[in-house]
């Protein structure tokens, strides 16, 4: 009697028909926050997964997740913008998906999603990207042997009508929510388990401002002003800035008007959220539009100060750096490549 | 009948195993209202242009502050109430509004002030912020380095210190020290009975934080536009103006 009283007590506070899986998360991160609604569980994730390698979700099935989020680049696609279905350029750079779990703010460039779930839901249709719909997607998938058996698994749909697009984005972030990035140098770095070369050390009290300390070793240095908005330990506070790309004497003079799209407000204009850097030495060419080739660049750019507006982030100043300390600061994010991460087979394609 | 027993038993344990808020006897929901002001008008990120008076022009396009510990204080001497431990007061976006609210749950009784202590109290900012949730106001990425710990608060603007039209000076002022900590008070008696209560608004205005009209932080100084971890010195007359200046308005 007491067994089927417990029993019907799990049943009726939903006791899961998958099985739950946790990823091991590194110590020094806050942990991932799991949506009450979408736990990952071992069928999700390997759902998720073939999903993301599999070119079915396109119109023409050649474009997959994969295609522009590769493995070895960190999940980036090493080109100046995404290209699309028959070859069309999308309008921002592809960002690699290190950490992408811990980011719970919002996502893309302007930050229009608000969670992975929702988030990869907006390729499928869009005629940059996969240049398909989900009715013809769905489609696919509900008469697909292999994935109405899948999904049945990871999500309990015992009819293949039931398959619809929230279960693909679910299944989706549930796999994305496992490429967790946490062993570069830099972690091990913190953990005491490694040592940072001169030049490393050297952009790391760059990076984080050591100088700001007038009486420390660091005092003469130039501040790099980076970690403001590049917080570890992902390297982004999930907010939205101008970082002094374009000149604007007028707001409306941005050519890719950013947050301001989402928020409605030309005050945010040229605004967009702060990319994470880990693996950045791989996620090549940076900022949306992918308009500098490499990290050399990306610091030239901010060592000049950034383009004038007058929502340009106070933050982003000249900087000072000369050769040597630029090549530090380069050096020092470099650190950030974990190549247990990049080698992580489970997070390459099932295929 | 033994059926309609079983189930019977089985709904009440349904209930007993999957709800676990009881509301606790005699709280009341209680309203405080934070309001971010500029020189008495309320503050609009980015999209108002304020005169310094120094004469120059700024766009603030960032105000915040950490405040720890807010509490009521029984008017009959016992222990204060405490609302929150922390929590991050924010205006950064031209899309928000001047006064953004936090609702507590709250004895009822009569009350003869509030308090708060202005930045994180040495007890947290001792903590990392893997300590914590990842949605919690601790890991809102106001961290910097291992000596100088969360960054309490944070005034960030463009100026135009020559008037032409160009906020092309970059102010950032970013306070934050175990030794900057400071505890605000509030004396008023208040009742809190669920009804009729008094709407308690805790105003801070930018403009006073910089100047309290005798004196006035140099905005022009290059040596003085950007306070970041180390420097706190710098700005400490900033931190305390910002201290000093909280009000408590009751309606």
């Amino acid at each position: 009697m007491a067994g089927l009283v417990f029993t019907a007590m799990l049943v009726a506070c939903g006791s899961p028909e998958p099985t739950p899986y946790s990823p091991a998360e590194p110590d020094h991160f806050a942990k991932i926050l799991y949506p009450e609604d979408n736990p990952t569980t071992e069928e999700g994730l390997a759902l998720g997964r073939r999903l993301f390698f599999d070119p079915i979700l396109s119109a023409d099935s050649t474009i997959s997740c994969s295609s522009c989020h590769l493995p070895e680049r960190a999940f980036s696609d090493g080109r100046r913008v995404s290209v699309g279905i028959n070859g069309r350029p999308g309008t921002r750079n592809a960002p690699g998906l290190a950490n992408v779990g811990y980011l719970h703010r919002t996502l893309f460039w302007d930050g229009r999603a608000d969670n992975l779930e929702n988030q990869a839901i907006h390729p499928v249709g869009n005629p940059n990207e996969m240049g398909g719909s989900w009715e013809l997607a769905l489609d696919r998938l509900q008469r697909h042997p292999d994935y109405r058996e899948r999904f049945r698994a990871a999500f309990g749909l015992s009819r293949a009508e039931a398959i619809q697009r929230d279960h693909v984005g679910k299944a989706l972030a549930q796999f994305q929510r496992a490429l967790i990035s946490g062993n570069s140098k830099y972690d091990r770095v913190q953990m005491g388990r490694a040592s940072f070369t001169e030049a490393e050390a050297l952009g790391e009290a760059i990076f984080f401002d050591f100088a700001d300390d007038p009486t420390g070793p660091y005092a003469a240095l130039p501040t790099g002003e980076c970690a403001h908005c590049h917080t570890p330990p992902h390297f982004t506070n999930q907010q939205f800035a101008n970082n002094g790309l374009e000149e604007a004497r007028a707001l409306t003079d941005f050519t890719d008007r950013g947050r301001g799209m989402v928020s409605g407000t030309p005050f945010d204009f040229g605004r967009f959220r702060t990319p994470p850097l880990r693996n950045v030495a791989l996620t090549a060419p940076y900022m949306h539009d992918g308009r500098f080739q490499t990290l050399e660049e990306v610091i030239a750019h901010y060592n000049r100060g950034g383009h004038y507006a007058e929502n340009k982030s106070p933050n982003v100043v000249p900087l000072g750096l000369d050769s040597t300390e630029a090549a530090a600061l380069v050096a020092f994010l470099t650190t950030l490549t974990d190549s247990a991460f990049l080698n992580n087979q489970s997070f390459h394609s099932p295929f | 009948m033994k059926y309609a027993a079983l189930f019977a038993l089985l709904l009440v344990m349904f209930f007993a195993g999957c709800d676990d808020d009881d509301p606790v006897a005699g709280a009341v929901d209680f309203t405080i209202d934070f309001r971010a002001d500029f020189g008495g008008d309320p503050l609009a990120i980015s999209s108002e242009t304020y005169n310094y008076p120094t004469g120059a022009d700024l766009k603030v396009l960032l105000f915040q502050y950490y405040i720890s510990d807010l509490e009521l204080i029984p008017a009959d001497g016992s222990g204060a109430v405490q609302l929150t431990d922390i929590d991050m007061i924010r205006w950064q976006s031209a899309t928000e509004n001047s006064v953004t609210s936090r609702t507590y749950e709250v004895p009822a009784g009569e009350y003869s002030g509030i308090r708060f202590g202005l930045g994180v109290s040495p007890d947290l900012n001792a903590r990392e912020p893997s300590d914590f949730a990842a949605d919690f106001v601790l890991n809102e990425n106001e961290f910097w380095n291992a000596n100088a710990r969360y960054v309490f608060a944070k005034i960030e603007a463009n100026a135009d210190l020559e008037t032409d039209g160009t906020f092309d000076t970059a102010l950032t002022y970013h306070m934050g020290s175990d030794a900057l900590y400071t505890t605000v008070t509030f004396d008023q008696d208040f009742t809190v009975d669920g009804e009729g209560d008094p709407a308690l608004t805790i105003v801070a205005d930018v403009l006073a934080a910089m100047s309290d009209g005798t004196d006035t932080f140099d905005i022009s100084d290059p040596d003085q536009q950007r306070v970041h971890g180390g420097n706190q010195a710098v700005a400490q007359d900033i931190w305390n103006r910002l201290a000093a200046q909280f009000v408590l308005e009751v309606r």
